[in-house]
């Protein structure tokens, strides 16, 4: 409660210093989360965060904020897992509430293949611990009864994958409250701090470039999602990832009616409404790479349409905003995290695609460890960036894709 | 005249009002409670701009009551007060407001378990409109598409004149304008005095006037996203797609509050809001009015309100004025050095250019401390701006940014969201510098008003309280759509396309239950007259087709043509095995991989000439085999034609011990096993119909896939039926084709594969010709050959229960892998299946388990055929 009128300066400005022990390249929920766990778990606090724009300009201020661990494969449960059980004490350790509403998920099928494939997903989540399961119209009815299940429906839903841990957060607040934590170990955040080449020497990083000068760094972290390519090419590290945009939208604020998140696969398209009453409406990725945030016409449509496939309720409800964010996509749909195989003091923890707002906390808890120790921890081993070499691929595309 | 009922209570309408004004002239004031605090708030804009007069018409909730005409018979309720907008109990909060301090939620109830009991609550009271059932009645909405050589945005006066102006050059142009009128604020500033240019406009032949509608996304290539509202009566709203080479930009300007206290108070209009009620309603808004504002401007407010019989009480300068007094609505002005009473505040604030287009398109925004606004600057070459959008007769109406804050509780920025400035400068205090991050975290500029009503008055703050300019502060991204659009018009008529085969009314007559495949229907199985039940169905087909003979629509499948001197070239670059040896009369299974070794499709490719092939895929890669056959192709130069067959072919599976008899009946073609053996293709007459026949076997069957005219196909299916009657021939669906392949382990591609699976690790090492030359996905293949880290099996369950498709293979309790596709086996008279496994389980008779709901059973792992492993059935 103090803090409600006390002195509340969330974080302050620093000229840039000569070195840091560890520099990281953007800082979003990524960037932060690393730097706030290298700060608390191994007491390294010469720690630059750098970004090209404000604090949580980029995709950490851009989605659609669902929190979920019902994954596919036994890589990724496990991982997803812990970030969400990290989340859920985050407001508590952070003395700041980051508006984690673990109000449920609901993943549609409208296929018999559909279906099967939330069948693998609640089978391998059971077997690991993640409370997620199989239910059916009857069930989805009582959950959602704002849903239409009725007749006339070109897809109709046979069944969902239910994940009541799953929900949704407040990105922005996350950020703040990571960054808030940063700052008050001493950790020093750079907005409007462009990074423009990196300096490698005897196969090494040594510094980073930026618009406001070059500073020496022990070692250099790549967290920069959709750009990630563009700084990894700085550094001479070829990398598995092609950049879409991603959409999204929002509404006029409605009284409660939807406390469930509601995916579909098949209508590409997924719907939650805020504890404000705003509807946040997301789609999947714009078929084509490309680095614009701009919304497009096509997908605004289709997003409607699909929402009022699942709420026709809804036509006269109206649309205040149309976004976009940039997409770090790898082939498997699982993300990039480890040091850089050709170039020592380069560490990478990119590749997050549509999905990697709820990973924030345990990618920056495992990252840090591996810049801090040196040693890969074994929850992310298999997220290695030598697994497109070895072809050891993780198959989590079909929880991926549209679910975020 | 005409009568609507708001809270069931019948209001009268006069022609030409809209649900606001009939509502202010039969005397109501407060129009709505506000987001946060449930503070009474009342007409305001009168232009739709602000979120003053959200109401629910017709069930639709956060309808604009001032910009809807009102109409016979409407139904009108107020939203988000309870139990009356006079008597609102949650307006209590506004006692509250000092422990609801700007990002209060993110400051308290860090505890996860003091959160989860207070979120239901804060949800409860959040929100707007209610929305209504999910079974409530649809609505119409309409898509159009148009092009114009101009498009003008706006019917003001320079909108008008640009229109005009490109019309007489010859040009075809669109205008679009919001009111039913053109005219712009013409007609409510100068009311009678409408341009002759209008009369003239509408004398033009190559001029399309679109009256209610309104631009809201200037989108790239030229294309406007423009939203009518009543188009005609058997649509509520249209959706344009207007494509033009150019655009003039003539959005005009519009009016924001200013900043006292309590300057949210029903009684406080808009100047642009008291002259709409005044000159487009003939509604007199007041008795004692007092005027805030400087100038010409005011002054000339202040005679047309005299002439309307109103009094002005006073004409005060805004930097004198401390704040309005009144608790539900106006009662007087405190200003520096005394206080009057009236019932009327009529405010002349900044009027801002409307360039929220511009600002989409990629102009940039630049502040002009002579027109105290921003204005557009670097326009995209096909868009022009004229009039006040451009700045032009604008001027300050109050000093940007303000020479000191007036921060206060009571002083409202954002009336959507209920954000006073003393909130902003809190905000910025503890480190929310950057406009977007105070907006962010403060919510001012992202309530229904899109920012309209508040971002000048936040920028203004935020300069001031960091010592920057208004330019170095700048504007929060102009994002689409804008004004705000309904999901009903975005998404249009509600059309989704539904494939049906050529045969599919005779699937119907047969009593089919349907299945969607893509966007295919297809009989999953058919009832009958004994059962309707799927299992039994099911059962009786399956029996059909393994006894005498079953038919099968597989019209669905994808079918290409692919012709040239180069075409066994291409197949060999595309396809894993080789094609170019396939001698004419003869078909192959077909795998397509990618470069990393991943199979993507399967089919048949069957050579009908040395240079012509006939192709089959899957039903739901169709679309992506084609595009996939032409990337390789082009560039290459060689010769090679590919044809989409896929709509002009149907096609029926016909296959069982007596195929061949039946077969037999319909045509002039040997089908004895020796003239037209296994993987054999041939053409001739079926039943008097041109055909291809394939000779191949996906149900383990003696079996022919016949190829006709889609025109043809009901005629075909017929005459199989016919003649199949005297064996015993039944139709079969998805379901018992399912179960007979299974018995086969022949796999699906997409339903027993995955998003990672090679051919080696599928059971296929056979389908792939590393000693070809190139194809693709060799270098992946090669390297992967000998090493497959799981497996797809055959397996047999050893205790009872039939595991569900998805269900997990387990080893330790822990995931091993997962089934892919499992049935009860009437031959085996057990569960049948394929699954996933690791390399190490995949050995002949391995002992898996398999959960079946929750419980790991036995099965064991074959990887031979439950059914006529040698094939032998379907060489017969
Ligand atoms: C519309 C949308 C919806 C989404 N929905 C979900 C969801 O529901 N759930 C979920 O878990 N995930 C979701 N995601 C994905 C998720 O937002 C991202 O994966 C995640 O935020 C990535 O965080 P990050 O910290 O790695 O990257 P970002 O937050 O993107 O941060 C990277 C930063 O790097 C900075 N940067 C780039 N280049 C440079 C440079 N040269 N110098 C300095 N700084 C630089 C950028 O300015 C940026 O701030 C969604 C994404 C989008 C776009
Ligand atoms: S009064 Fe209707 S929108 Fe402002």
């Amino acid at each position: 409660m103090t803090q409600l009128f006390g002195n509340n300066r969330m974080w302050r400005s620093h000229e840039l210093k000569k070195s840091y022990d560890v520099v990281i390249i953007g800082a979003g929920v990524h960037g932060l989360a690393t730097a706030y766990y290298l700060g608390k778990e191994h007491g390294v606090r010469r720690v630059a965060l750098l970004d090209k724009g404000y604090l949580g300009s980029g995709s950490s201020g851009r989605n659609t904020a669902i929190i979920r661990s019902n994954y596919r494969t036994p890589e990724g449960i496990p991982f997803y897992d812990a970030s969400v059980k990290l989340y859920e004490d985050l407001s508590r350790e952070l003395g700041w509430n980051v508006l984690f509403s673990q109000c449920g998920h609901l993943t549609l099928a409208h296929t018999d293949s559909g279906v099967a494939g939330l069948r693998v997903r609640a089978e391998n989540n059971q077997l690991l611990g993640v409370d997620s399961r199989l239910i059916y119209p009857e069930e989805i009815r009582r959950l959602v009864p704002s849903m239409y299940l009725g007749a006339g429906q070109r897809y109709p839903i046979l069944a969902a994958l239910y994940h009541p841990p799953g929900g949704i957060i407040r990105h922005d607040a996350v950020v703040w409250g990571y960054a808030r934590a940063c700052d008050r170990m001493g950790i020093e955040i750079h907005p409007f701090t462009e990074v423009t080449a990196i300096r490698v020497e005897n196969g090494a990083a040594r510094s980073v470039v930026t618009t406001r000068g070059e500073i020496a760094a022990g070692a250099v972290l790549n967290a920069t999602a959709g750009w990630a390519s563009t700084i990894s090419a700085m550094a001479g590290v070829p990398l598995q990832i092609v950049s879409h945009p991603l959409q999204a939208c929002v509404t006029e604020p409605l009284k409660p009616f939807l406390d469930k998140v509601i995916v579909s696969a098949t209508l590409h398209v997924y719907v939650n409404q805020t504890d404000k009453g705003e509807l946040v409406i997301g789609a999947e990725i714009d078929p084509y790479q490309s680095y614009s945030t701009k919304g497009t016409l096509p997908t605004l449509e289709q997003m409607a349409t699909y929402t009022l496939e699942l709420f026709p309720q809804l036509h006269g409800v109206r649309v205040l905003r149309q976004w976009a964010g940039v997409c770090d996509m790898t082939p498997d749909f699982a993300p990039i995290i480890g040091a850089a195989e050709d170039v020592s003091n380069f560490y990478m923890d990119v590749g997050w695609g549509t999905y990697g707002f709820k990973a924030g906390p345990a990618a920056g808890k495992y990252t840090a460890e591996m810049i801090a120790t040196g040693k890969t921890p074994k929850i992310i081993e298999p997220f290695s960036p030598s697994r497109f070499r070895t072809a050891r691929l993780v198959g989590e595309k079909a929880a991926a894709a549209v679910s975020h | 005249m005409s009568r609507f009922f708001f809270d069931g209570e019948p209001i009268e309408a006069q022609p030409g009002d809209t649900v606001a004004s009939a509502l202010y002239r039969a005397g109501r004031r407060i129009f709505t409670r506000s987001f946060k605090y449930h503070r009474p708030r009342g007409l305001l804009c009168l232009s739709g701009h602000c979120p003053n007069c959200m109401m629910n018409v017709d069930g639709v909730p956060n309808v604009r009551a001032c910009v809807t005409p009102a109409r016979e018979g409407m139904r009108v309720r107020h939203q988000n007060a309870w139990p009356s907008l006079e008597q609102d109990w949650l307006s209590a909060a506004q006692h509250f407001d000092s422990l609801m301090p700007v990002g209060w939620y993110y400051k308290t109830l860090t505890h996860p378990s003091a959160w989860h009991v207070a979120e239901p609550w804060i949800r409860k009271v959040a929100g707007l409109g209610d929305p209504p059932p999910p079974d409530a009645p649809p609505r119409e909405y309409e898509h159009a598409f148009l092009q114009a050589e101009v498009a003008v945005v706006g019917g003001g006066p320079s909108g008008i004149a640009a229109a005009f102006e490109a019309a007489s050059g010859g040009a075809q142009v669109i205008l679009i304008d919001d009111q039913p009128e053109p005219g712009g604020h013409l007609r409510y500033t100068r009311p009678g005095e409408a341009p002759a240019s209008i009369a003239q406009l509408r004398g033009q032949p190559n001029v399309e006037l679109l009256a209610r509608a309104y631009c809201f996304g200037l989108y790239e290539g030229g294309l406007l996203g423009v939203l009518q509202a009543d188009p005609h009566p058997g649509a509520h709203e249209r959706l344009v797609h207007l494509r033009a080479k150019r655009v003039v930009v003539a959005t005009g300007a519009y009016e924001v509050p200013l900043l006292f206290e309590n300057n949210d108070l029903p009684g406080i209009l808009l100047s642009g809001g008291a002259r709409r009620l005044l000159f487009l309603h003939r509604i007199v808004p007041g008795r004692r009015c007092v005027i805030v504002g400087i100038g010409a401007r005011a002054e000339d407010l202040a005679s047309d309100l005299r002439g309307a019989g109103i009094e002005i009480v006073s004409l005060i300068s805004p930097d004198e004025v401390l704040g309005a007094v009144g608790s539900t609505r106006v009662e007087g002005l405190r200003f520096r050095g005394g206080s009057v009473t009236c019932d009327l505040i009529v405010v002349c604030g900044p009027l801002l250019p409307d360039a929220g287009l511009l600002s989409q398109a990629g102009a940039r925004l630049a502040w002009s401390a002579a027109h105290g606004a921003f204005l557009p600057a670097d326009l995209p070459p096909h868009v022009t701006a004229v009039g006040r959008v451009t700045g032009s007769g604008l001027e300050p109406a109050v000093p940007l940014p303000p020479g000191e804050v007036r921060a206060g509780k009571r002083h409202f920025v954002c009336l959507c969201s209920d954000v006073t400035s003393q909130d902003l400068v809190d905000g910025i205090s503890e480190g929310f510098e950057h406009i977007e991050t105070l907006k962010r975290y403060t919510t001012a500029t992202m309530g229904p008003c899109q920012g309209r009503m508040c971002q000048l008055p936040a920028i203004g703050i935020c300069a001031r309280e960091t010592g920057r300019t208004m330019g170095e502060t700048g504007t929060t991204t102009a994002r689409p759509p804008s004004p705000s659009v309904t999901l009903g018009a975005l998404a249009g008529p509600r059309h989704h396309p539904v494939r049906r085969t050529p045969m599919h009314y005779q699937h119907e007559a047969l009593g089919a239950v349907w299945l969607d495949m893509g966007a295919w229907k297809r009989p999953r199985y058919y009832r009958t007259a004994e059962s309707s039940e799927e299992r039994r169905c099911v059962q009786g087909e399956y029996q059909a087709v393994r006894e005498r003979a079953g038919m099968i629509d597989v019209s669905t499948l994808g079918k290409l043509e692919v012709r040239g001197r180069d075409a066994g070239r291409l197949l060999d670059k595309v396809y894993t095995n080789r094609f170019s040896d396939l001698r004419p009369g003869r078909v192959r299974y077909c795998v397509i991989c990618d470069d990393a070794g991943i199979m993507l499709d399967d089919g048949t490719i069957s050579s009908i000439a040395d240079d012509h092939y006939f192709l089959t895929t899957t039903t739901g890669n169709l679309e992506f085999v084609e595009q996939w056959l032409e990337w390789w192709l082009a560039g290459t130069g060689w010769d090679v034609h590919i044809t989409n067959l896929t709509g002009g072919l149907a096609a029926v599976n016909l296959a069982g011990p007596q195929a061949r008899d039946v077969l037999a009946g319909l045509t002039g073609l040997d089908v004895s096993a020796k003239a037209f053996p296994y993987m054999a293709c041939r053409q001739a007459l079926v039943a008097d119909i041109p055909a291809i026949l394939l000779r191949i076997g996906f149900v383990g069957e003696t079996g022919w896939e016949i190829h006709v005219p889609a025109e043809s196909g009901e005629d075909l299916w017929k005459a199989l039926l016919e003649a199949g009657k005297a064996f015993g021939i039944r139709a079969f669906g998805v379901e018992a084709q399912r179960l007979l392949r299974l018995e086969k382990q022949h796999v699906i591609v997409g339903v027993d594969t995955d998003a990672l699976t090679s051919p080696y690790e599928a059971d296929m090492a056979w389908v792939v010709k590393l000693e070809k030359n190139d194809f693709i996905g060799k270098a992946a293949l090669s390297r992967a050959a000998g090493d497959p880290r799981e497996q797809l099996v055959g397996f047999v369950m050893q205790e009872d229960g039939v595991p569900d498709d998805g269900s997990a293979v387990v080893m330790d309790g822990r995931p091993a892998g997962r089934v892919t596709s499992s049935r009860f086996s009437p031959r085996e008279g057990r569960a049948i299946g394929l699954a996933w496994v690791p390399a190490g389980l995949a050995g002949e008779g391995a002992e898996i388990r398999v959960r079946v709901q929750g419980r790991p059973l036995l099965a064991r792992v074959t990887r031979r055929p439950f059914y006529d492993p040698e094939g032998a059935r379907l060489r017969m």
